[in-house]
């Protein structure tokens, strides 16, 4: 699949004249949703739809006020831990039948569909009834619904990975360590960092709503009570601000990650 | 010895599924057999069948309406190149970062607890994996074969279904799969917050009920019906479609 960077680079662009006429046309897009938000707002009861204004004040809360940074805090907090649990227990399901070649079939077969079809719902319950209202119970959440995914991706990458690379490395080394921290790992950086921008894509996406259930704290229990108690400007602000998070973590972690490493052949 | 190596393991883990759940009460961890029984029980039951077809419903519903959406928009950007940065540069990445439940909780507020909030709701969190995908399908499109149904004939509209459409069989085809494994994976959550019918609804009356073991059934329910639907429906027809369009 490819991200929306990726297809923007796959056509070059045109003239400069060209290019900011559809620079106009990209920014005029978000400046027509932010007067549309405006004249609806204008037209519906602040309880369907609040208006810019009070948004942008909840977010700044959001932020700002220890009573709601708090919620804001944990969820960031989380995510990132359940992220690199994954992306540690995805690589390792991957990687097992590379050394155990009996367990591939148990792998790819058994546990990679039942992991991949299991409704995030489901482990949503599951969690909060296995381990109650508590941070382990959000953390599972995270963790089961993120690790297909991880798996997915890295698995594919191993797959890539010939085995007349392997024979190679085998052939100057035998130290089972040293083929993997020095052909494997480096080779399947790309698809590790494909995995990490997939599973954190989700973990803003989906599994907030561990969050639901199996918490007392967080932007996703924040935003159920926000609902309950008829906040909608809270609910506009949670949202967008997930937008946010999501967006700053791609640029200042992914993103910077993704070029840290490149193979010599790209 | 993989097969076998397999078939033990799952036959292991499901026994260990079975000892665990002899020390722990049914509402922490029903037993196989227990949820077994479950399962036909719902099976038989006219109330379940209903709820499931509902289920069913809202996502061939929403799948529709996130793809013609997206193949609309894509196209939309193949043709007036100058949309470009509006659509793949604010529309989608704002899309494809917006929670799934900030939609439930904004749809439940604008529209009730109905199956329209279910279907907007899956349907908003299908979009951008449907446009991005879309937009891969446009970008591989062979160019010299554009040109010569070009050469044939200067209508758009004629070009967009004799020769595009039938060249991105393969990439709408597999948009489609990947949209289904999303939906199931987000309906239940739609449908338990906003909806008053489906799979999530059970779920929720069983949640209100301690009733563990139906949780369970359901959820290995859905789990079989995305897996029968991936290996039985998709994987034959994929490879059909890469005999008949030699793609990779």
């Amino acid at each position: 699949m490819l991200s929306p960077e990726q297809s923007l680079a796959a056509s070059p662009p045109t003239s400069w004249r060209g290019r900011l006429v559809e620079r106009l046309c990209g920014d005029g897009l978000v400046l027509l949703a932010l007067v549309g938000w405006w004249a609806i707002s204008q037209h519906l009861p602040s309880y369907l739809f609040p208006n810019i204004a009070a948004v942008f004040e909840a977010m700044m809360q959001l932020l700002s006020n220890p009573e709601f940074a708090v919620h804001t805090a944990t969820s960031i907090g989380r995510i990132f831990f359940s992220v690199v649990l994954a992306l540690l227990i995805g690589s390792m399901l991957a990687l097992l039948p590379r050394y155990l070649p009996t367990l591939g079939e148990f792998i790819h077969e058994r546990v990679k569909p039942l992991l991949n079809s299991f409704p995030s719902l489901g482990w949503a319950l599951i969690g909060s009834i296995w381990f109650g209202v508590s941070s382990a119970a959000v953390i599972f959440i995270q963790v089961a619904i993120l690790v297909p995914f991880a798996l997915i991706n890295i698995s594919e990458g191993l797959r890539e990975i010939s085995t007349e690379e392997q024979e190679m490395a085998r052939s100057f080394s035998r130290s089972r360590w040293r083929i993997f921290t020095l052909v494997i790992l480096p080779m399947l950086y790309p698809y590790l960092i494909a995995a990490l921008r997939i599973t954190y894509g989700v973990a803003w996406k989906v599994s907030l709503v561990s969050e639901l259930f199996g918490a007392d704290r967080g932007l996703g229990y924040l935003l159920m009570d926000a609902q309950s108690n008829a906040r909608i400007d809270l609910v506009f602000a949670i949202c967008l601000i997930i937008v946010v998070f999501y967006g700053l973590g791609e640029r200042l972690i992914v993103d910077p990650l993704s070029r840290l490493y490149r193979a010599p052949s790209c | 010895m993989g097969g076998w190596t397999a078939h033990t393991l799952s036959f292991l883990s499901l026994i260990g599924w079975g000892v665990a759940a002899l020390h722990l009460p049914d509402y922490l961890l029903p037993g196989p057999i227990e949820v077994a029984r479950q399962i036909l029980h719902l099976l038989g039951s006219p109330d379940f069948l209903l709820d499931a077809s509902f289920s069913i419903l809202h996502i061939v519903g929403s799948i529709a309406v996130a793809f013609v959406f997206g193949l609309s928009l894509a196209l939309l950007t193949h043709f007036v190149l100058v949309v470009r940065t509006a659509i793949y540069g604010r529309l989608n990445p704002f899309l494809a970062s917006f929670s799934t439940i900030g939609w439930v909780f904004l749809a439940v507020i604008w529209f009730g607890l109905n199956d329209f909030t279910v279907m907007f709701v899956v349907a908003m969190t299908l979009m951008p994996f449907a446009l991005s995908n879309l937009r891969a399908a446009l970008v591989e499109l062979d160019k010299e074969m554009i040109e010569m149904g070009r050469s044939f004939g200067r209508g758009r509209a004629r070009l967009v279904r004799l020769m595009m459409l039938p060249l991105m069989v393969p990439f709408l085809f597999a948009t489609l799969r990947i949209c289904l494994g999303v939906a199931w994976k987000v309906m239940l959550t739609a449908e338990l917050f906003g909806g008053t019918s489906g799979f999530g609804h059970v779920i929720s009356r069983a949640r209100a009920n301690l009733d563990t073991p139906t949780i369970f059934a359901v959820i290995v329910i859905i789990v079989a019906l995305v897996y029968i639907t991936d290996k039985f429906m998709f994987e034959p027809l994929n490879l059909r479609m890469r005999r008949n369009y030699a793609v990779a």
